[in-house]
């Protein structure tokens, strides 16, 4: 470690210039692997936040999703009535069958329409989904043509404000409460009364039925039950994992597509370190020459230039991640496509996230660092004293 | 010119150095083009979209549909030529994973409409005379490698159309003659799905020829109104606009991209610059003999500078050359809803420009650096 903390890092602070480049491209590399994966770390965590591991949505069997399930008004009673379905102060069933479709509205930023989920809840949903929390106004009353908004969607499209009129549906809905659900895809949708907007979107049933269980190790029963019952073709599934699944695919391609170009990148920004550290190493021949004469072993260089290396990478690490962290919370939006309805989220850069930024810059500097230092330790020692 | 032999001795100097700029410029020339390449896969059905084609929606959304009889409406709207109209299927074939695109379409007039859809005659004829036919673009038929003849099964997507599965007998297989209709797709009889449908007689969305595009505006707009305080109200878009819509779906991507590309270029910039600060650095002693003998600064500037430019543009050549042979539609189909891409001519010549922008920006303090030398000092300068 004196080696390093006493020679290394000191030559580095001198050719602060080359250094400086060398740290600012892997910088680069590392705010966008950071920034790009924030995006797929935002859209999962909105979409898991909208589960509850107490609560089970039921959907007809087979659907993939809400837009393409569909539960008939009959079947609400006799999966609200089972036993395992937790039951309200009022010692009403804490279910909410639900309608889900999308309307089109402009964007704030473009003016382009975008396809704003509008659910139709029932009495019990906003017991059934405790997150939710009123920031403005009020929750609509039941059967009046009132609504309610997501905070998220309230800033991403327009003429959803506190009080305005909205038109969909062949009615006009007043938006009476802006709502926040801790970051969940509900921030970017629209609520209503079921029962009114059944008929508003001429739909003959609703889609799926969120229940909230009297505890959630009852699932595997209330499964059970609901698929041995011959009159239901419906599937139940842990809300947590419903909505997981729901963020998969668009998460899998971000992940992919950041992980893939940053790679790439990377190895630019790796031949930059390696060409420093060439440098780095032919500049001071003679240092190291006399260092070996010394009595510092050929290991001793290795690694004593190898963390030089790391070291300087890892400056270019802390950067990016600094360079980084302003898009944080940055709210953004984009298409869920196993809904086909527009979610709103927000960046996030969690630690575990940074702490893989500058692992990604160590190795980068490991990588880009190791073939100098091995060529340093190779260097004869009465040659390179020779040198000037 | 007569100093191309010295700036390429000195480029031979420290052949590692060079190799390993070239290449750092090289890869973020690939990974630009490319870049670029997927920015314009995903604008290509927008910008090849037709100006004499209108399409109607119903104005809550797409997911709402429309009775057939607006079909006789719209037919009647002054400017109107011709009318055709589809249904998204969203058919799942064997597993959800397996996704394309699907539409239930009036065949002879969607074919008319579309000259895109390029197809044999007898293929074309195949298809119009089976109500169960469909035909499948070339991307589509090459991913599952599905020929003329073969039957494909259907699993029902959208509740709908019932709970029994679809069989189709591939009759045509079609190459896009424009990108406003993709190689990906597959199109079948309305009838065919309309007959099983819960709720028959409902329409998607239509799609109106127009005979003057300067007029789209307004038959648009008097289409609207015409369904206007209805129970199925429309809204009339070009079909720029409509295509536009699924582009903005993705958020903001040229947004997105853009910024990464940005960084791509600022990294290499760096990469660049500094190499050729080091080696400027290392010829310090070199240079001023050279001045020493006469070489105005003028021309070591033009030297130095020509160098960068010169590893630049052969890093430019082989992350073009990269590009150009791995991002090709025939390997980048990311299915999805993504757009099938590749690297044109286009996105070449902007890659190629951008490695030489980046020589010239990496050599300018280099060379200003080595043309400002102090001879004096720099020939006192041990090493």
């Amino acid at each position: 470690m004196g080696l390093i903390g006493s020679y290394n890092l000191r030559s580095m602070i001198v050719r602060k210039g080359t250094a400086a480049m060398t740290a600012g491209g892997i910088a680069m590399v590392v705010a966008v692997f950071v920034m790009t994966l924030a995006i797929a770390q935002g859209f999962r965590a909105t979409l898991v936040a909208s589960g509850s591991p107490q609560n089970s949505i039921v959907l007809r069997k087979g659907a993939t999703a809400e837009s393409v399930s569909g539960v008939v008004r009959t079947d609400v009673p006799l999966i609200e009535n089972l036993p395992q379905v937790a039951r309200g102060a009022d010692n009403r069933p804490l279910a909410s069958p639900e309608l889900v479709v999308a309307i089109a509205l402009p964007r704030q930023t473009d003016n382009q329409p975008a396809n704003v989920p509008v659910r139709g809840v029932g009495p019990k949903a906003f017991e059934v989904r405790d997150t939710l929390k009123f920031v403005e106004g009020r929750r609509f009353a039941q059967g009046t043509r009132e609504i309610n908004v997501g905070r998220l969607a309230v800033g991403r499209f327009k003429g959803l404000t506190l009080g305005s009129d909205v038109k969909f549906g062949a009615a006009t809905w007043n938006v009476v409460g802006i709502f926040t659900a801790d970051d969940a895809s509900f921030e970017s949708e629209i609520w209503g009364d079921a029962d009114l907007m059944m008929p508003a979107f001429q739909r003959p049933g609703y889609q799926s039925m969120t229940v909230k269980l009297a505890d959630p190790s009852m699932f595997d029963s209330f499964k059970a039950t609901i698929e041995g019952d011959p009159r239901l073709y419906l599937r139940p599934q842990r809300e947590q994992d419903y909505y997981a699944e729901q963020s998969q695919a668009m998460t899998t391609v971000i992940r992919v597509f950041g992980t893939f170009v940053t790679l790439i990148l990377s190895i630019g920004a790796m031949f930059g370190a390696m060409n420093t550290m060439y440098a780095a190493v032919a500049y001071r021949t003679r240092e190291i020459g006399t260092l070996r004469a010394l009595g510092f072993s050929r290991f001793r260089i290795v690694t004593a230039f190898l963390a030089e290396s790391i070291a300087l990478a890892l400056v270019g690490g802390v950067l990016g991640c600094i360079l980084a962290l302003p898009v944080h919370g940055l709210s953004t939006g984009t298409t869920n496509f196993t809904s086909f309805s527009e979610v709103a989220f927000k960046f996030r850069i969690t630690p575990a996230l940074l702490a893989g930024g500058l692992l990604f810059s160590a190795v980068m500097g490991a990588v880009g660092g190791l073939l100098p230092a091995i060529r340093a330790a190779r260097i004869p020692v009465a040659r390179a004293l020779r040198e000037i | 010119m007569k100093f191309i032999g010295l700036v390429l001795k000195s480029a031979r100097r420290s052949k590692r150095r060079t190799l390993l700029t070239i290449m750092s410029v090289a890869i973020a020339v690939f990974l630009f083009a490319s870049l670029r390449a997927v920015i314009d896969g995903f604008n290509a059905a927008t910008e090849a979209s037709s100006s004499t084609r209108i399409v109607t929606l119903r104005s809550t959304s797409l997911f709402f549909q429309m009775p057939t009889s607006h079909a006789d409406v719209i037919k009647g709207t002054p400017g109107v030529q011709d009318l055709t109209w589809a249904n998204w299927f969203g058919g799942v074939y064997k597993d959800p994973q397996n996704f394309f695109a699907q539409f239930a379409i009036e065949p002879e007039s969607y074919l008319r409409m579309y000259p895109e859809i390029e197809l044999v005659p007898e293929e074309r004829k195949a298809f119009l005379d089976d109500r169960t036919g469909c035909i499948l673009g070339d991307g589509l038929a090459r991913r599952f490698n599905f020929k003329v003849g073969d039957k494909i099964t259907l699993q029902v997507g959208i509740p709908v159309y019932g709970t029994r599965d679809f069989d189709f007998n591939v009759r045509g297989i079609y190459k896009s003659g424009g990108a406003a209709v993709d190689n990906q797709s597959m199109f079948f009889h309305w009838k065919y799905a309309d007959e099983r449908s819960i709720q028959p007689g409902q329409i998607g969305w239509f799609v109106a020829q127009i005979s003057n595009p300067d007029q789209a505006t307004q038959v648009a707009t008097a289409i609207d109104q015409k369904f206007a305080n209805s129970p199925n109200e429309t809204k009339t878009d070009t079909e720029k606009q409509f295509q536009a819509t699924f582009v903005g779906m993705f958020g903001n991507l040229n947004l997105l991209l853009g910024s990464i590309a940005l960084a791509v270029v600022i990294t290499t910039l760096f990469v660049a610059a500094n190499t050729m600060a080091m080696s400027v650095r290392e010829r310090t002693t070199e240079i001023a003999v050279m001045r020493t003998l006469g070489f105005p600064a003028g021309t070591i500037f033009l030297l130095v500078a020509g160098e960068g430019l010169l590893m630049a543009i052969v890093g430019g050549v082989v992350g073009v050359g990269l590009a150009r042979g791995l991002v090709s539609p025939d390997t980048m189909q990311a299915g999805a809803f993504i757009p099938v891409f590749g690297v044109t001519n286009m996105n070449a010549l902007v890659g190629l420009l951008l490695s030489a922008l980046i020589g010239i920006l990496a050599g300018l303090i280099p060379a200003t650096m080595a043309s400002r030398l102090k001879i004096v000092d720099a020939l006192r300068r041990v090493a």
